[in-house]
C-alpha cells in the first residue's frame, strides 16, 4: 500500500507492524532482565605489594550433600583475576586437585586452616606445595539455584514451516562465599560474600527470544573484583 | 512435436527411503542406554607403605557392569560398565600406595602357587546404585558404590575383611548427554573410592593390627 502526502511516497510493507511489535517486546524484556547483586568483604593482612611469584589456587567446596559449587564458576573467578592482572598466577582447580590427589577430594579436603599443618606432615604433599609456590588458597562455597518459573511455550512444525509461541520466565539466585587462606601463615585472612538475583524471560513469537539474566556471571564478577583488590598491587 | 522429459527420482522410491529412515530413528531409541566408564585417575601423592602387596581381581570385578531395567515407559534402562575403569583406577592407586604391587596368577588359596608377597588384596563390588534427582531438566546423576575388601595371606588365610562406600555426583549439570553425565558421576565415585581407601587403609582395625604385628615384632622380641 502506498500513501502520498507533501510530495513524499511512503511504502509500508506487510511485515512492518509485526516487526515493530517484536522490537518493542524485545526492548521491554531487555531492560527488564537485570540482575541485582550485593558484595560484602572483610579482609586483613592484604599483600600490599602483590603476591610476587607466588601462586593462588581457587577451589570449590563440594562436601555438602544438597549442593556443590559449580566448577565453571570457579573457572570464571580464576579467569577474571588472571585476565586483569597477568602477574597473578592462578592454578587451575582440576590441575591442583589432580596434583594433590587424594588430599583435596570432596571427602578429604581440609575444612579449616589448622588442617593445613596435618596435611603438610606428609612429606610428598609439602614438597609439592613448595614446588607450586601456593601462597593463597581461596575456597568458594555456594551455588546458583533456579527459583520460581512460570509460563508456557508451544512449538510446532508442519509442511509450511514451524515456530514457537508463548512466554516463559524464571528467577535465579546466586549466593557465594569466598574464604581466603594464607597458606604460609596457615590462617584465614579474608572473607568475601556475594549474592545476586535476576529474572530471565523467554518470549516466543515464531522464534524463542531468550533474555537471560547473567546472575552467575554477575556473582563471578563481584567476587573476582574483590579478590583482585586483595591480591593485586595494581588495584 | 517432440518432448524431452527429465524425470526426477521415483516418488515411491523416495517414500520407501523416508519410511526406512523413520523406522531406523525409532529403533535407535530402543534398547538400554549404555555407558562404558572412562576417565583419568591420578596417582596418589603419598609416601608409599613399605609393603609388597599382591592384588587379585576376579572376573566379576574386571567385568563389572550394572544393569537397571526401566520401571516405566517414560524411563530408560541403563547398562553401566565399570570394570575397565575400576581396574585402571585401582592399579594406579595401589601402585602409588605400596612399595611393590604384584598381580597374582590366581585366587589365593591352598595349593595355588602365587608370587611371594606380604599380603594379597582382593576387592569386590558389592553394590552399585544410581539416582536421577527430581529436576529432570538437569542432567545430574549420583552413583553410590559399596566395596568389600579381603586382605589375605599368600595361602588365602584371612587377615582383614571390611566394606567401604564411595559416592560420586555429576559435577556440571548442563550441556551434557545422559551418558556423559553418568560417566562423570561414575568417575567421581571411583576417585572417591580411591581417596577413601588411600586415607583410611591403615586405620582399618584388622589391617592396623596386622601392620603392628608385622612392623613391631623385632621390638617386642628384644629383652
Amino acid at each position: 500500500m502506498a500513501a502520498r502526502g507533501a510530495g513524499y511516497a511512503v511504502i509500508r510493507t506487510p511485515l512492518h507492524t509485526p516487526l515493530c511489535a517484536l522490537l518493542l517486546v524485545c526492548t521491554i524484556a531487555a531492560t527488564s532482565a537485570c540482575v541485582t547483586s550485593t558484595v560484602d568483604e572483610m579482609v586483613f593482612n592484604e599483600p600490599l605489594e602483590g603476591i610476587g611469584d607466588s601462586s593462588v589456587v581457587i577451589l570449590g567446596r563440594r562436601h555438602a550433600s544438597d549442593y556443590e559449587t559449580e566448577p565453571d564458576f570457579i573457572e570464571c573467578v580464576g579467569d577474571h583475576i588472571a585476565a586483569r592482572d597477568k602477574s597473578i598466577r592462578v592454578i587451575g582447580e582440576l590441575e591442583f586437585i589432580n596434583a594433590l590427589y587424594p588430599w583435596f577430594e570432596p571427602r578429604t579436603a581440609p575444612l579449616y586452616p589448622k588442617d593445613i599443618e596435618r596435611l603438610l606432615q606428609q612429606e610428598p604433599v609439602a614438597l609439592k606445595m613448595a614446588a607450586l609456590k601456593t601462597e593463597y588458597m581461596i575456597w568458594i562455597d555456594g551455588a546458583t539455584i533456579r527459583g520460581d518459573s512460570a509460563g508456557s511455550m508451544t512449538c510446532a512444525i508442519g509442511p509450511g514451516g514451524g515456530g514457537c509461541f508463548g512466554f516463559g520466565t524464571w528467577s535465579d539466585d546466586a549466593d557465594y562465599e569466598a574464604t581466603i587462606w594464607d597458606f604460609t601463615d596457615q590462617a584465614e585472612v579474608g572473607h568475601i560474600s556475594t549474592s545476586a538475583h535476576g529474572q530471565s524471560y523467554m518470549p516466543a513469537v515464531v522464534i524463542p527470544i531468550p533474555i537471560i539474566a547473567p546472575v552467575q556471571g554477575t556473582a563471578c564478577d563481584g567476587i573476582g573484583e574483590q579478590l583482585l583488590e586483595f591480591l593485586s598491587s595494581e588495584y | 512435436m517432440s518432448r524431452s522429459m527429465i524425470s526426477g527420482p521415483d516418488q515411491s522410491y523416495l517414500r520407501r527411503v523416508f519410511t526406512a529412515l523413520v523406522l531406523l530413528l525409532a529403533l535407535v531409541g530402543c534398547g538400554p542406554a549404555q555407558v562404558t566408564v572412562k576417565g583419568n585417575f591420578p596417582p596418589p601423592l603419598m609416601e608409599p607403605l613399605p609393603l609388597s602387596i599382591g592384588v587379585w581381581y576376579d572376573d566379576d570385578f574386571t567385568n563389572h557392569e550394572f544393569f537397571d531395567e526401566a520401571k516405566s515407559k517414560t524411563e530408560s534402562s541403563w547398562l553401566v560398565k565399570t570394570g575397565e575403569a575400576q581396574v585402571q583406577m585401582w592399579n594406579t592407586l595401589l601402585a602409588g600406595m605400596f612399595d611393590n604391587v604384584v598381580h597374582m596368577k590366581g585366587n589365593p588359596g591352598p595349593g595355588q602357587m602365587n608370587q611371594a608377597v606380604d599380603a594379597v588384596l582382593i576387592p569386590h563390588v558389592d553394590e552399585l546404585q544410581y539416582a536421577l534427582p527430581a529436576h529432570t531438566n538437569i542432567k545430574v546423576y549420583e552413583i553410590w558404590m559399596r566395596y568389600r575388601f579381603e586382605l589375605v595371606t599368600n595361602g588365602g588365610e584371612p587377615i582383614a575383611n571390611w566394606t567401604m562406600s564411595a559416592y560420586g555426583k555429576t559435577p556440571t549439570a548442563f550441556l551434557q548427554s545422559d551418558e556423559a553425565a553418568v560417566n562423570l558421576a561414575a568417575v567421581m565415585a571411583l576417585r572417591d573410592a580411591g581417596a577413601n581407601f588411600a586415607t583410611n587403609f591403615t586405620r582399618v582395625p584388622g589391617v592396623h593390627s596386622w601392620l603392628q604385628q608385622k612392623w613391631q615384632p623385632a621390638a617386642q622380641a628384644m629383652p
